[in-house]
């Protein structure tokens, strides 16, 4: 390792380890890098204007996070509920499995677990507390769990992130999220009956059949979103990118017109919002691609494979050895730091190794959206305790099974690759 | 003066919703022009991408607040008083030294960018297609501004110690839209 490697990273974590914003700290990192080594300092701006000039995958982002705003500001995630008790609220369980499947649906119309779990989340938690039916650390954490589903099924933020410091294909990454999305929905379906078994949950009052097709209804246009934009991306109509802003006009339109439920204010506040979070996400992605011409530069891809060549490591124990760190760093670090920061130094390994891309980028997706419910740093908790007031401790005391049950469907797909790579197989993926 | 702050917000606030909202439309226009009147505008992608190279560092450089920003915050939270003023003072002082440094270096290469113009996008009336200095300066602009703000945030914490709200967590008003920072996004 060089020496001005060494004290760049020195910087990098020194700062950010104090609090100071990540993308600040990578900048101020990478001037350390270019001033030791005696290059010009201009190069951070440089790379970093270029770079978000170039990518045109990016301007997804802001779009999802239009979408995914508006989606929650209509009463788009009511309709979807009121289908969803009239659907499964009969089982026993009822409330928790409405809180999986409303957030399946829901994931295939937000790329971004947040959002979901501020959304469709706060209701659900209010319905399944009502009247002590579940305690609110129950209906906390089982919220919390499925939200991490929302950007595992597409459209998907943090496969945007991906793709951009992967070079893996947008609509392969989509594709390949939707199978182990419905697993991670049954694992926690079927951990929710275990439960509402061992602990005696009340079962709901089932809605009559009849009323099944006016809340179908009532939700349809809603429904037809995820199908719209899957049609968007595959039937060729649409890029992954320009999905974004199909999803974004959709939900404009059924919430300010077809429903009614969104003013010009209320839409001003989401745009000035959402620009708002794109800005700091942007900063944390030029840092990314800063970042990754040092890691270029320092010749990092080739050590790495000709570490790896010397210690002849199956590709198995490598995978399972960085999704077990990933989920350490899950414990501490936002999804975003390690997406952009921290999986960027195993791709070129994953290339020596004939790992599949794809395959890694689903793994390293759920196992950094498991991390947004891993105490004690996990963000989805302090949405929910945010919108809810629901004390964290509880909350916590209740996410361990569904956490256990997640990282079981994780180990699955490490396992089986084909679970991933079958949908984008099917679609002409070459991988 | 705090009439002025809250104009000054204000101003801020809408111009990044404004260019959000031209962003979303020009989208718009280039799926509408491929699909529907089966001749692309050629230009759209790239305003696209003006107007994103323009929402971030605007953005970063006027309306993200401290607490919106992706950081790390365990250890920060978890200092003392005392301690926690140190730390804001060193990410403060980084933040400053860092940007003046390379600030003369950033806006030569910037400035170099006169002679290279954008390849698709044209101004209106004059017909003009427009210099990358122009469109990269709101990058200079980002560094004045940062470094002014966290400038003013060394003084501040050096006076009045460390500000109680920022990198805290829950401070969501009730119906505010769900994504607000920047850890939020996914």
């Amino acid at each position: 390792m060089s020496i001005e490697l060494a004290l760049c990273l020195v910087t990098l974590f020194g700062l950010a380890g104090i609090g100071t914003p990540i993308g600040y700290s990578i900048m101020l990192a990478s001037l350390v890098y270019l001033g030791v080594g005696g290059m010009d300092l201009a190069l951070t701006g440089e790379k970093i204007l270029q770079g978000l000039y170039k990518s045109f995958v990016l301007l997804a982002v802001p779009l999802f996070i239009v979408a995914a705003n508006i989606m929650n500001a209509g009463t788009i995630s009511e309709r979807l509920l009121n289908f969803c008790v009239a659907a499964v609220g009969r089982f026993k369980g009822g409330l928790g499995h409405v809180n999986v499947v409303a957030s399946l649906i829901f994931s295939g119309m937000s790329g971004s677990a947040v959002a979901d779990a501020a959304g469709i989340g706060k209701i659900i938690i209010q319905m399944m507390t009502k009247d002590g039916r579940y305690s609110g650390g129950y209906a906390a954490a089982i919220t919390a769990a499925s939200a991490t589903i929302g950007p595992i099924i597409p459209p998907s933020i943090p496969m945007v992130l991906y793709a951009l410091v992967s070079n893996a294909s947008i609509g392969s990454l989509f594709l390949a999220g939707i199978v182990p999305g419905l697993v991670m929905g049954a694992v926690l379906m079927a951990m929710n009956t275990y439960l509402a078994g061992r602990r005696g949950f009340a079962v709901e009052e089932p809605v009559p059949l009849r009323e099944l097709p006016r809340k179908t209804a009532n939700a349809f246009p809603a429904l037809l979103m995820p199908v719209i934009l899957l049609y968007g991306i595959y039937g060729g109509v649409t890029t992954p990118t320009e999905a974004a802003a199909v999803a974004a006009l959709y939900a404009l339109l059924l919430a300010g017109i077809f429903y009614r439920a969104l003013s010009i204010g209320g839409l001003y506040r989401i745009l000035v919002d959402s620009a708002r979070s794109s800005a700091a996400v942007g900063v944390v992605i030029g840092g990314a691609l800063i970042l990754n011409f040092i890691v270029v530069s320092e010749n990092i891809p080739g050590m790495m494979s000709d570490f790896l060549t010397g210690i002849d490591v199956h590709p198995l124990t490598f995978l399972l050895c960085v999704n077990l760190l990933i989920l350490l760093l899950g414990c501490v670090l936002d999804a975003t730091t390690i997406i952009l920061v921290i999986v960027p130094l195993f791709i070129p390994t994953c290339n020596a190794l004939g790992i599949d891309l794809v395959h890694f980028g689903v793994l390293v997706v759920v196992n950094s959206m498991i991390g947004l419910i891993t105490p004690p740093y996990g963000i989805l908790l302090f949405v929910i305790n945010a919108v809810t007031g629901i004390a964290l401790k509880e909350i916590i005391k209740e996410v361990w099974a569904f956490l256990a049950v997640l990282v079981g469907a994780l180990m699955l797909m490490i396992f089986f690759p084909g679970l991933v790579l079958f949908l984008p197989r099917l679609f002409g993926y070459g991988g | 003066m705090k009439t002025f702050v809250k104009w000054f917000t204000h101003g801020t606030e809408f111009i990044a919703a404004t260019m959000l909202a031209a962003m979303f439309i020009t989208f718009l226009l280039q799926i509408f022009s491929r699909y529907i009147l089966l001749m692309p505008f050629g230009w759209t992608l790239e305003l696209c991408l003006i107007l994103w190279v323009w929402i971030v560092f605007f953005g970063c450089a006027f309306i993200v607040r401290e607490n919106d920003h992706v950081t790390f915050d365990i250890f920060y939270l978890a200092a003392p008083r005392r301690i926690r003023q140190i730390l804001a003072l060193i990410a403060a002082g980084a933040i400053v030294v860092g940007m003046v440094i390379s600030f003369l270096p950033t806006w030569d290469y910037i400035d170099f960018l006169k002679i290279r113009k954008t390849t698709t996008v044209r101004l209106p009336i004059t017909n003009d297609k427009i210099p990358m200095r122009t469109i990269f300066s709101v990058y200079a602009l980002f560094m004045i501004v940062v470094t002014l703000r966290y400038a003013w945030r060394f003084i501040d914490v050096l006076r009045n110690g460390p500000p109680d709200d920022d990198h805290e967590l829950v401070h969501h008003d009730e119906d505010g839209p769900a994504i607000q920072e920047g850890d939020e996004v996914v």
